[in-house]
């Protein structure tokens, strides 16, 4: 890695760099899929994520070696989107990815390559569209919760220490936002169970 | 161990992510022989998750790791809006402080305005003389502390009032 240049406000040294290096590699994917399925677009999840490292980063003198970063990096991103929410006009965080509601029906603001597009490709695509657009109606909270086990797999016991909720709380949470999405992808879910694979 | 419906529907998440004790993962089990909307409401569930986790890994936009890799450079605009929460927290208090001030101002400007009033049509001299000189040094007035608290029975033209009133 680089050395920072002067308008640098912290002067790590190499070391110190190669520790923010591998807390890059080990956690920015995870941190960046957490961010987007949280914002449901890529301009949000990026700036939820950079920020987060951003902040990492300064505090990474304080960062234990080898110390499991998970539960702080979700807790910055889980609040980082509540600030983000609450400085936006309700109803503004919308997901660009997914489908627009018209008066002539649902256009797709990114349209696949034709290509490479063969059905089954948009109709996971749309699929896909479809869950974010449900993810995006659930609370944060909800939401957060939903993500962390159902996307990244995190037991309910990690969950309640990333977000310094009672098990209890989690237990009910995810019930909640699972009946929620059940609701909302209804034919999806319906059609998978007759047994029809999108 | 023996759930009614009620409890038991309420763990059937929980039972679906294997994240209960062995007493109640036995009694959610039985409940769910017994029970055919509990049956489907599981099934449903179990699709709802199967769906959410198959959502693909969201890749991250070009320039996304040269970003986090180096974070001390300057960012484009649209991650100033995340880091500009607080410097608009620090605005709204700024504004706020500026309206707390304004709201003291007001029975300031008020009183003064009352007392000139009374300076004029005060019944006799010394209600006009202190009027007039309160008016020119108001924080000498130990009635604006009055005025400031909402206590605004003073009545510096003189007229009898009942208590309670508001002053003229």
């Amino acid at each position: 890695m680089a050395r920072p240049n002067a308008s640098q406000a912290v002067s790590y040294t190499t070391e110190e760099l190669a520790r923010y290096e591998a807390i890059v590699q080990r956690y920015a994917r995870h941190v960046y899929n957490v961010a987007y399925r949280m914002a449901g677009n890529e301009a949000d999840a990026r700036d939820l994520a950079q920020e987060t490292f951003l902040r990492v980063y300064r505090a990474l003198r304080r960062v234990e070696p080898d110390a499991p970063l998970e539960s702080w990096l979700y807790r910055i991103v889980s609040n980082l989107y509540i600030d983000l929410l609450r400085k936006r006009p309700r109803g503004r965080v919308e997901s660009l990815d997914a489908p627009v509601d018209t008066p002539r029906g649902e256009l797709l603001r990114e349209m696949p390559d034709p290509g490479s597009s063969p059905e089954a490709i948009i109709e996971r695509e749309q699929l896909d569209a479809t869950i974010q657009r449900a993810l995006g109606t659930l609370s944060p909270d909800l939401r957060m919760v939903v993500v962390l086990s159902d996307v990244e797999g995190y037991s309910y016991e990690e969950i309640a220490m990333f977000l310094r909720v009672p098990l209890g709380t989690v237990k009910s949470r995810l019930h909640r936002a699972r009946q929620i999405l059940q609701q909302r992808l209804g034919r999806y879910v319906e059609a998978r169970r007759r047994g029809w694979e999108p | 161990m023996r759930l009614n419906h009620h409890r038991a529907s309420q763990l059937l998440s929980a039972y679906l992510d294997r994240e209960l004790g062995p007493a109640e993962t036995a009694a959610v089990q039985a409940h769910l022989l017994d029970c055919a909307s509990c049956r489907a409401a599981y099934e449903g569930l179990r699709t709802t998750k199967e769906l959410v986790g198959q959502l693909p890994v969201a890749e991250p936009p070009a320039g996304f790791w040269a970003a986090v890799r180096a974070p001390w450079l300057p960012r484009r605009a649209g991650a100033a809006r995340i880091r500009g929460v607080f410097g608009r927290r620090v605005a709204w208090a700024s504004a706020a402080a500026v309206l707390a001030l304004a709201l003291a101002a007001t029975p300031l400007v008020k009183g003064t305005i009352d007392r000139l009033h009374a300076s004029e049509i005060g019944v006799d001299l010394y209600v006009r003389q202190h009027a007039q000189a309160m008016g020119a040094e108001p924080f000498t007035d130990r009635a604006y502390l009055g005025l400031t608290t909402g206590d605004a029975d003073l009545v510096l033209s003189g007229d009898a009032q009942p208590a309670g009133t508001a002053p003229r």
